[in-house]
């Protein structure tokens, strides 16, 4: 009698069904699967335990197999998240936050005035650990110190951010932009003019991001 | 009772339906935006994408955007200009249009998406003059 | 030490015993300075280790002697001792205060500190003072990484700023001076340490450079504004600590960390100065010279330095071949070889080389070889020298007494050179023993400003007898030398009566001659010369010409010596060289060969020393190493030359003549005898001596290069406002 009553209560879930008396009664007799290895008080075993052999776990078992349990409780979660409200954000409406130092494309920014603010010291060039940046300068018709080329390889950039730490006139600087993905590598040589372009385009942000980090310089 | 059949989630449906403006237009709203948000118009910037905000929706999808009509489905994540960039990407509550502390200088540029595949994308070019000049043997002497 | 600007101003005072009086006064400063007898050695102990120095050591250099470098600004081993920048401070024991290490000198017994406590503080001092009146412009100043100021903060100054006045209302500030085109100055930077003014009136004796003001408003300046006119200007920049007189040209233009250095050597005169090529990205942005005690110490002239842009102007990138229609057409490698092998098999031998003032030893080898090849004999350089065969003795034209030699002569007399701008670097020499040696010199030729004082005995020919017969004064001078030495201008000998000259004088040095002295000097103005006369070049473009050959090939000759009117109607003139000049414009093939900063060549200088150039930057274009041109070309024709690599060609140069392949050693050429030359008739004409390049102006163009250099043509335009402007003020003083 007792034996065909086990197998009727065979699964976990049909444990439930004699309330909670009657499954703690019936877990008191289940035997847990049995520790092999003696683990000292305060720690805990990890790795696999060894299934019980007893009668009455491999029917459990079997019953679990037999009747798809684990499936159809996966089905389970999936219907419930139908109606949850999603964890992804909806990309090009909704976007994710940002520090202000997020480091993204690079720009070269300008003065108030207009005026270009790199000076062709070259420095970032020389800290830029992929080697990314080029730069070749001459005197200006004003006897200023500008550069003629200034290009970043942006498949090269490792987007340390070391150039704009170097730079002492903050010219260089990594603005907020990540969306800047082309679909040929040639896009992506980046000239003077166009992170001049870029600088012009994102003054707005990378003023108030140098604006709320600058306490922290 | 009500919020255990889920009946508040059908009032919201009819909210946003009347918010869109008809069954079609909620529709379409749903085809172009693949969802379906109602919260508060926080500003519009000067290329007409319009920018919500409703703090009911978890952080990270409190603030959305409904790009300019006039870009149909061509949206782009690019197309949110720079002085509402710091705003969606939740580096500052305030927005722009509240903000006097932005610059606005004259050289400003206008913004522009990402260009990449289109004819007007960027294409690297030197700026420097070639290094080497060549002789040229037809020139006259000086 | 002497000060030269003490001699001239003595010998200004204009009187007629300036003459005496500044002899005087240079003759008992050299007394002064040499002790009758070998002093005794005095020991002294730097930072506890002993060592043995002279008297009249400074501590400096007897630190410098157990290897301590002492931190120095204003001090200069080959300048005269300021002692005016104060970083060389060092603690003496037992001296109340620590003393200035460049001009004391040290006393028995001396214990110095060069790190102790009190020294450190006084650098530190100094260090603080010194950067208090300097800007904060390191990014944008192209001295920086390679500035002593920056170095020396680093090492020696302190590691905190007292400085706290942030909105520099104190700062001091200079107005820039504007000393032409070459050196650019932001005096704002000067730290005062007066190198370059001891430089101009030392080395370059021109006193343009001098101070005005004291203490803070003291200022580094031309007084009047005008230029700073001299051939050796460029070597202020590298005098200069900081970044106050900087390289104009090369303003901006790179970083000291990113370029590469290539130790070559310059061929626009025939020095062959020492220099490092900076370069970058395949371009050659800078010329530094490279020490050298033999040749040219650790200066360089300006042509050699600022010149290099003409490297990047009117270059010949692609082979060329004159077309039907008379245009020359850029073609490939292939159509131009062919087109030469054509008319080189229609020559039937009558093929003829002419070698150009930057032909270098490799090339020269490659077309003489080839030509014999092909059964033609003539191979000529395109500057003259006397006739006959006065090019089979080295001896006849070379500068016997060496460039370092010079230093130590005491009598020199100069005919029909002006080394100023033809050797600006012998003339250091020439100037340092006249400062240092009492060395008395004089002129035949026009009269020119040597930056030194010497006779100019007339211009006429006839001099030239009289002072080797004995019966001139200055032969009396020369007789009485220790060293005498007398320099022919190079230009001179290809006068008509060149070689009765060139007799006469020979002659005379077998009676001047000394042991380990050969007073005989001819000064070269090519780069090629004594190189193309060692392989065994005849010199003179007419011997070309007078050959009329069918296939005329020109190896860098662009002196225009060679014009299409002497040369038969059905010439084919095939150009090889670096540069669109005069040779390529009238050739019928152009094909671009190598400059000397791109190919591995051996250059041999006027005293007669191969030194080779090394590759900075590859050549342009299509543009190939000259000799292996003429290997290809060879190869066309079919009667291949024995060499592929350039290994093998070094190795037939030395078969040719061993001494070319030892790079850097100079061979001595012994005593020219005049044996060879006794049938040569010893009637010198009446023509008047002449130098070509008389001022600074004509200095600037020599050679392709330096007429394609932008740069040497700014000079120019500059040095001619100059002399409009002095004549203005002339004229408004006459007034």
């Amino acid at each position: 009698m007792s034996l065909t009553m086990r197998i009727f209560t065979a699964s976990r879930n049909g444990q439930r069904m004699f309330g909670t008396n009657g499954a703690r009664l019936l877990a008191a007799k289940r035997t847990e699967p049995k520790d092999i290895v003696e683990v000292a008080k305060g720690y805990v075993y990890v790795n696999n335990k060894e299934l019980s052999m007893e009668f009455e776990d491999i029917t459990d078992r079997a019953a679990t197999t037999m009747f798809f349990g684990e499936l159809f409780r996966g089905f389970g979660v999936t219907l419930a998240h139908i109606f949850k409200e999603p964890a992804t954000i909806n990309y090009p409406f909704e976007k994710g936050p940002l520090s202000p130092r997020f480091r993204g494309e690079h720009a070269l920014r300008r003065y108030p005035s207009g005026e270009e603010r790199c000076i062709a010291c070259k420095l970032c060039e020389a800290i830029c650990p992929a080697q990314a940046i080029t730069i070749e300068a001459e005197e200006r018709a004003d006897g200023s110190r500008r550069t003629t080329r200034y290009d970043i390889d942006m498949t090269k950039c490792i987007y340390c951010g070391f150039c704009q730490e170097a730079c002492p006139v903050d010219a260089i600087v990594e603005g907020p932009n990540f969306e800047f993905s082309t679909e040929t590598h040639e896009e992506l040589l980046y000239n003077k003019e166009k992170l001049l372009c870029n600088g012009d385009k994102w003054e707005s942000e990378i003023a108030s991001n140098l604006q709320a980090d600058h306490l922290y310089r | 009772m009500a919020k255990f059949l889920g009946l508040n989630r059908l009032t919201k449906l009819f909210q946003i339906i009347q918010e869109c403006g008809g069954l079609k237009q909620t529709y379409l709203k749903l085809y172009r935006n693949d969802d379906l948000k109602i919260g508060t118009l926080v500003g519009i910037d000067k290329y007409g994408n319009k920018y919500f905000e409703n703090p009911f929706y978890f952080y990270g999808r409190n603030r959305w955007v409904e790009f300019t009509p006039h870009v149909n489905m061509d949206y782009d994540g690019s197309q949110i200009p720079a002085d509402w960039y710091g705003w969606m990407h939740y580096k500052t509550d305030l927005p722009p249009i509240r903000d006097g502390s932005r610059p606005k200088y004259k050289w400003l540029a206008d913004h522009s998406e990402n260009l990449s595949g289109t004819k007007e994308a960027y294409m690297p070019y030197t700026t420097t003059p070639p290094k080497v000049e060549a002789w040229d043997p037809s020139a006259k002497k000086q | 030490m002497i000060r030269a600007p003490l001699v001239k101003a003595l010998s200004a005072l204009g009187s007629p015993t300036h003459q005496i009086a500044s002899r005087a006064v240079r003759t008992s400063a050299i007394v002064a300075q040499t002790p009758a007898k070998a002093p005794e050695k005095i020991e002294v102990f730097v930072d506890d280790i002993p060592v043995q120095v002279l008297p009249g050591t400074t501590v400096l250099q007897a630190a410098a002697l157990v290897g301590v470098e002492i931190p120095r600004f204003c001090y200069h081993e080959r300048l005269a001792v300021a002692g005016n920048c104060r970083m060389c401070l060092v603690e003496v024991e037992k001296s109340p205060k620590p003393v200035a290490a460049c001009a004391m000198p040290v006393m028995k017994g001396w214990r110095i500190k060069t790190n102790s406590d009190l020294t450190r503080k006084a650098r530190e001092g100094v260090m603080e003072f010194l950067l208090m009146n300097h800007p904060l412009d390191c990014p944008i100043c192209d001295q920086g990484g390679e500035c002593d100021l920056q170095d020396q903060a680093m090492a020696f100054g302190s590691d905190r700023s007292r400085f706290t006045d942030i909105h520099y209302t104190g700062k001091r500030a200079v107005e820039d001076k504007d000393i032409g085109p070459l050196v650019k100055t932001i005096m704002t930077r000067c730290i005062h340490c007066t190198r370059c003014v001891r430089f101009a009136s030392e080395i370059a004796g021109v006193d343009d450079l001098g101070t005005t003001g004291r203490g803070n408003d003291m200022q580094i300046g031309t007084y009047v504004e005008k230029l700073f006119l001299t051939e050796l200007s460029g070597n202020v920049i590298d005098l200069c600590p900081v970044g106050a007189l900087t390289n104009k040209p090369y303003s901006f233009v790179a970083r000291p960390w990113e370029i590469r250095k290539v130790s070559s050597i310059d061929v626009l005169d025939a020095v062959g100065s020492n220099i490092v090529v900076s370069t970058r990205t395949n371009e050659v942005l800078r010329i530094l010279p490279r020490e050298n005690e033999d040749v040219n110490e650790e200066w360089l002239a300006d042509k050699s330095r600022f010149a290099c842009d003409g490297l990047k102007r009117q270059r010949l990138i692609a082979p060329m071949v004159r077309m039907p229609n008379g245009e020359l057409q850029a073609v490939e490698w292939e159509g131009a070889l062919i087109a030469v092998a054509k008319a080189l098999k229609k020559a039937n031998g009558q093929v003829a080389g002419v070698a150009g003032q930057l032909a270098d030893v490799e090339a020269m080898v490659a077309l003489k070889d080839l030509i014999n090849r092909l059964e033609g004999e003539t191979v000529v350089t395109e500057q003259g020298f006397i006739k006959g065969s006065g090019t089979d003795v080295r001896a006849n034209y070379l500068l016997n007494s060496t460039i370092a030699g010079l230093e130590e002569a005491d009598a020199v007399l100069l005919v029909g050179t002006n080394p100023r701008y033809e050797a600006p670097l012998v003339n250091t020499r020439l100037r340092k023993a006249y400062v240092h040696n009492e060395l008395q010199i004089a002129s035949i030729g026009p009269k020119v400003d040597l930056s030194y004082e010497h006779d100019n005995l007339g211009s006429d020919p006839a001099l030239i007898k009289d002072v080797c017969s004995g019966s001139h004064a200055f032969s009396k001078v020369l007789e009485g030398a220790k060293k005498p030495a007398i320099i022919i201008g190079a230009d001179l000998l290809e006068r008509e009566d060149g070689a009765a000259i060139h007799a006469t004088i020979v002659e005379y040095c077998q009676k001047l001659k000394k042991p380990e002295w050969n007073p005989f000097n001819v000064l070269q103005n090519n780069a090629a010369q004594v190189g193309a006369y060692d392989v065994g070049y005849q010199a003179g473009a007419d011997r070309a010409i007078k050959a009329q050959p069918k296939v005329l090939f020109l190896l860098n000759a662009d002196a225009g010596k060679v014009t299409r009117e002497q040369l038969p109607k059905d010439c084919f003139v095939v150009y090889i060289g670096s540069h669109g000049d005069n040779g390529a414009s009238i050739a019928d093939a152009v094909l671009p060969g190598a400059a000397y900063t791109e190919k591995q060549a051996i250059y041999v200088n006027t005293e007669g020393r191969p030194q080779q150039t090394l590759p900075g930057v590859s050549p342009p274009g299509m543009a190939r190493e000259d000799w292996k041109i003429l290997r290809a070309i060879s190869e066309v024709v079919g009667t291949p030359l024995p060499y592929d690599t350039l290994d093998e060609l070094r190795s037939r140069l030395e078969d040719i003549s061993p001494h070319l392949t030892r790079l850097g050693e100079l061979e001595p050429a012994g005593f020219n005898e005049t044996g060879a030359q006794a049938a040569i008739s010893k009637s010198i004409s009446g023509v008047a001596i002449d130098v070509k390049q008389k001022e600074l102006k004509d200095y600037f163009m020599t050679d392709a290069i330096s007429r394609a250099s932008p740069t040497m043509a700014k000079c120019i335009s500059a040095v001619n406002k100059q002399q409009r402007q002095d004549e203005q003020s002339k004229q408004s003083v006459a007034i």
